[in-house]
């Protein structure tokens, strides 16, 4: 039965027991939603039912198709009424439930009434749930009204107008697009929102013609924004503008930059802000152009307001990342700071001290922040970590201090994230600091005493067995480690037996201790403990199958040279399938997927603020290294010096989809054809690569492994290799044709034709180039670098290019002929400009350091000359670059 | 975009949640984040005084009104300032319809209201009006003063 809300009084305000919305059911109140069906409109009563519905919508009750369109139904009653208080709930509540497209129709006519209606509230209302309701037939209907309502004299109007043409232009942009005209006149609207509004609108609508919108910019940017909001989009969009035109070269100016220091004098603070922020935000950005938009954030680090405190502190912490020195001035205020109400003020002012303090002011650093740890949330307390792990990285004298506060912090109670964020910073810093190796180890040792996380005491047992060993000292270890196999669970127990083990291998003169030790391991309740104890009793020469040393060392030490993942899959299709015979590990297949291989980094990926750091990207190398280590024809080659990006050789969706990467060794290249097989009713066998070298003269084949299977869409990969002359990049074109076997595959059964036909399949060619012989290795100080190298091996010498489109084209071209890596930024050409200087650094095949500074210059009928000047450890080495350019 | 204005009693019960282009499997996660972000910050807090925080690239400003807590998220556009100004909006227009910050009971009695204003702050995802008198003349659908 209905229940009316109850009438209040301000008297009963404090009765907070009593909800009026205390016992409501969804079913009641949509009962009561019949009375919108009455002849006779109680507008109160109407409303009071409304709110009801509006309170279960808010609450996430959800509504079945046939209670929303029956509710639905009778809210479109309610346009019969006059009552004002009412039509503006009827407005909401059409909002709130989103009809149907099939539903829209009933209500569009009383909307589009009062579109046209005298009241302009009723116009307002009236376009933003229309807009918010129909789709693109609809919506030509009433475009024109929409376009009159951009340019109404009534700001709300104008205003839904404008904000339902945002949304709509993500549906229907062909439509918006042509409101155009109207918009811009909008955008000199004198009433604040409206100009907001509209200037936002705008700029979407124009947002892919830049040049449109650097118009827009320069015209703003001359005359007067009124709406502090407004004028924050200005400054967003000038950046834009800044960004994709880059200095004027000729008087050193950045367009438009008189304009954002102008805005830091703004009254409004969000437009100082803003404005500071894009200051700091500019590509090389100057010390002298930096200097102003520091000086408002400083003083906005004393604001009372905790929110601009926050946006200050969190700005000069990105500024900080790139320009230090910039930020030390602001120190002492944000050393203030540390003690801020709000922990993520503290938090950031923390770890940019961490980033702009010097070596000096480290030991104060630490006790302030001593302090601060007790009070903060773990996810606060592993940003800092992680600030201390850089911070003792940049300043490794310092490691004593660091090292004990994150063993002071280790001991503290704290979740697994934040210790394990502490146990990862300590084996950092072990690994990176030789001489923070025995304390903090120690400092492991005794966490582990009481660690209560499972998968951190294995880390670290893991770990202590392969670094403890080394050690000046390793007996005193053994102690922490063996309690673990009294007092832990068995995983700990079962990770403290190969740790004892390793000791055991490694420091002859402990190995009788671990074996009495090992001997107790074998009464453990656990079978994993037991069997391993056993195992290593016998590896280590206790028992009856005695190994050789190199042997033992490669068995505990050496890593499992199998992808994981791989490995993980293969169990799993093995339990899931059990056959007869015992898994065995060699049917795991090796390869990696290329994905994990290519670094691929997402563009324009922002920081994430207070997130953690993403992981290192794996090493392609290393993954690589592996992989061909394992197979034993290609063991002889020696140290791999280079694996190209995969090259695709077959295009995209095509039966048999085959990529290349080229391996460089020092007398050898391999070339590994990662093949797979798109159709469901094949198998290919003995698939292997005929490749033709007749353009590659200097190369002669020396041995293929063959692809025994390849079932449909599992990849796996076929080698060839090839001689060439040692330590010569030479150069040669390769020309492909894939054969194998292929059977005919039952796909309800999955099984093969026993019998099959030989087929081949023509591939792309592919070429090994000069920049397959260098790697691209970066050095943070190119002046210096070059400096030291000397100029004895210096060679100059300068080169046509020829007419260009671009100097960019140009600086690209060389830099993708040479395949080093651009240093400083050097890479970047600004707008327009008539000379360039490039860095490159790189690494020569034979493991020659080498530095290339390139000059560009470009005359008006656009011919590119290059100044070409290498210095590397090698003379010869800087001969072979030029040759490499020359023949480029 | 601003992605969420939600609105609790210090309980940590939802009064009012509007998300804008959050998927539906995330909305959940959303809620308990911002509910446990103000148990464990909004104790002892004056009455609009604002709390800021971030989540990857999410900005999201709080405070407390009376019985309730006011949560805004933004990403993009919509920073910590542009979130103060939308919570600043809306505590106005809440003391405006409640008389004084209100208490949990007050805040329903005045629900129906409270969700016109919001809708005129917050309309998908975008600001759209920041004057509490505007906002109050605009929930009975009067013209502004201004114009």
């Amino acid at each position: 039965m209905a229940q009316p809300l109850v009438k209040k009084d301000d008297d009963r305000d404090d009765e907070v027991d009593y909800s009026p919305f205390l016992g409501i059911e969804k079913g009641a109140v949509l009962q009561e939603a019949r009375v919108f069906n009455d002849p006779q409109l109680d507008a109160r009563r109407c409303s009071q039912v409304i709110t009801k519905l509006l309170y279960l919508l808010n609450q996430g009750e959800i509504f079945t198709k046939t209670e929303a369109t029956e509710v639905f139904f009778s809210v479109t009653k309610l346009f019969q009424s006059k009552d004002i208080g009412l039509r503006r709930m009827v407005y909401l509540i059409i909002k709130e439930l989103s009809p149907s497209s099939d539903e829209v129709i009933i209500v569009t006519s009383s909307l589009m009434k009062d579109m046209n209606s005298r009241t302009d509230m009723y116009r307002a209302n009236a376009i933003r749930v229309l807009c918010r309701i129909i789709d693109g037939t609809l919506l030509t209907q009433i475009e024109r009204y929409l376009k009159q309502a951009i340019v109404d004299k009534n700001p709300v109007v104008a205003s839904a107008a404008l904000v339902s043409g945002i949304h709509l232009l993500q549906t229907t942009p062909e439509i918006v697009k042509r409101w155009s005209n109207e918009v811009q006149e909008a955008v000199q609207s004198r009433a604040a929102l409206v100009q907001f509004h509209a200037l936002a609108l705008l700029h979407q609508i124009r947002q892919n013609d830049r040049l449109a919108v650097s118009k827009l910019v320069i015209s703003l940017t001359k005359g007067t924004v009124r709406s502090p909001l407004a004028q924050c989009l200005l400054i967003r969009y000038t950046s834009e503008v800044i960004r994709e035109s880059g200095v004027n070269t000729q008087t050193g100016d950045r367009p438009f930059y008189d304009y954002l220091e102008g805005c830091l004098r703004h009254k409004a603070e969000m437009v100082i802000f803003e404005a500071a922020r894009a200051i700091t935000e500019l590509s090389n950005v100057t010390t002298r152009e930096l200097t102003p938009a520091i000086t408002v954030l400083q003083l906005f680090l004393s604001s009372s307001k905790p929110v601009l405190r926050f946006a200050a502190v969190r700005t000069l912490n990105k500024v900080a990342m790139t320009h230090p020195m910039a930020v030390t001035n602001c120190n002492i205020d944000m050393e203030s700071l540390i003690s801020d109400q709000n922990r993520s003020i503290a938090t950031l002012a923390i770890t940019t001290l961490l980033k702009t303090g010097n070596e000096s002011s480290v030991d104060r650093l630490m006790k302030q922040i001593t302090n601060f740890m007790s009070d903060i949330a773990d996810e606060f307390k592993i940003v800092v970590v992680e600030a201390i792990r850089s911070l003792c990285l940049k300043f490794p004298l310092k490691y004593r201090s660091l090292m004990n506060f994150l063993s002071n912090i280790l001991r503290e109670e704290g979740g697994f994230e934040y210790k394990k964020a502490i146990v990862d910073s300590i084996v950092i810093l072990i690994r990176d600091i030789p001489d923070a190796k025995e304390n903090g180890l120690l400092h492991l040792c005794e966490f582990i005493e009481d660690c209560e996380f499972t998968y951190l005491s294995t880390q670290i047992l893991h770990f202590i067995g392969n670094e403890g060993p080394k050690t000046s000292d390793p007996s005193k270890y053994i102690r922490y480690i063996y309690n673990r196999v009294i007092l832990e669970n068995a995983t700990v127990r079962a990770s403290a037996v190969s740790t004892l083990a390793k000791f055991g291998a490694m420091v002859d003169s402990l190995k009788p201790r671990i074996f009495v030790l090992l001997r107790r391991c074998l009464f453990d309740t656990d079978d994993e403990v037991r069997d391993r104890a056993t195992l290593y009793l016998n590896t280590l020469g206790d028992g009856s199958v005695s190994e050789t040393d190199k042997d033992v060392k490669e068995f505990l030490f050496g890593s499992l040279d199998i992808p994981l993942t791989n490995f993980e899959i293969s169990l799993k299709n093995y339990i899931q399938n059990p056959a007869e015979e015992p898994f065995n590990i060699n049917s795991v297949p090796r390869e990696v997927k290329s994905q994990a291989l290519t670094e691929k980094k997402a563009p324009g990926k922002k920081p994430t603020g207070l997130g953690a750091p993403p992981p290192p990207p794996t090493s392609a190398v290393d993954a690589y290294e592996r992989l061909l280590s394992s197979i034993p024809e290609f063991a002889s080659f020696g140290k791999l010096f280079k694996s190209s990006a995969p090259v695709e050789l077959t295009e995209a969706e095509t039966e048999y989809s085959v990529n290349v990467v080229k391996h460089i060794f020092d007398r050898h290249v391999l070339f590994q054809y990662n093949c797979t097989n798109t159709i469901p009713e094949q198998l290919l066998e003995n698939v292997t690569v005929i490749v033709d070298a007749s353009e590659a003269e200097e190369f002669s084949e020396v041995g293929t492994k063959l692809l025994k299977s390849l079932p449909y869409d599992t990849p796996a990969q076929t080698f060839v290799a090839f001689e060439k002359p040692e330590g010569v990049p030479t150069v040669g074109k390769f020309s492909n044709v894939l054969r194998f076997t292929v059977k005919e595959v039952d796909t309800s059964t999955g099984e093969a034709d026993d019998d099959g036909v030989e087929d081949e399949y023509q591939l792309e060619d592919f070429e090994v180039v000069a920049a397959d012989y260098i790697l691209k290795v970066g050095v943070s100080n190119f002046k210096n670098a070059w400096e030291s190298m000397g100029p004895d091996s210096e060679r100059i010498d300068e080169y046509g290019l020829g007419p260009r489109d671009s100097l960019v084209e140009a600086v690209n071209t060389v830099i993708n002929l040479l395949g080093m890596q651009p240093c400083e930024g050097t890479e970047v050409v600004p707008n327009n400009s008539r000379s360039h200087t490039c860095l490159l650094s790189g690494v020569y095949t034979g493991n020659v350091k080498v530095l290339v500074r390139l000059s560009f210059g470009i005359d008006g009928s656009k011919e590119v000359a290059m100044k070409l000047a290498v210095r590397s450890e090698d003379e010869n080495v800087s001969d072979a670059i030029h040759e490499i350019v020359a023949s480029g | 975009m601003l992605l969420a204005v939600l609105i609790a009693n210090s309980e940590g019960n939802i009064l009012v949640e509007r998300f804008n282009g959050v998927p539906p499997e995330e909305r959940l996660h959303w809620r308990s984040f911002l509910v446990k972000l103000g148990a464990d910050n909004l104790r002892g807090v004056k009455n609009e005084e604002l709390l800021v925080a971030n989540h990857k690239s999410v900005y999201i400003v709080y405070t407390v009104l009376g019985d309730v807590s006011i949560f805004v998220v933004g990403k993009d556009e919509y920073d910590e300032l542009a979130l103060a100004e939308a919570i600043f909006v809306i505590t106005a227009a809440l003391k405006d319809v409640c008389g004084k910050p209100p208490t949990e009971r007050l805040f329903l009695d005045k629900y129906g209201k409270i969700c016109l204003c919001l809708d005129e702050i917050v309309w998908k995802g975008m600001l759209e009006n920041t004057d509490k008198d505007r906002i109050k003349r605009l929930i009975r659908l009067k013209p502004p003063t201004e114009f």
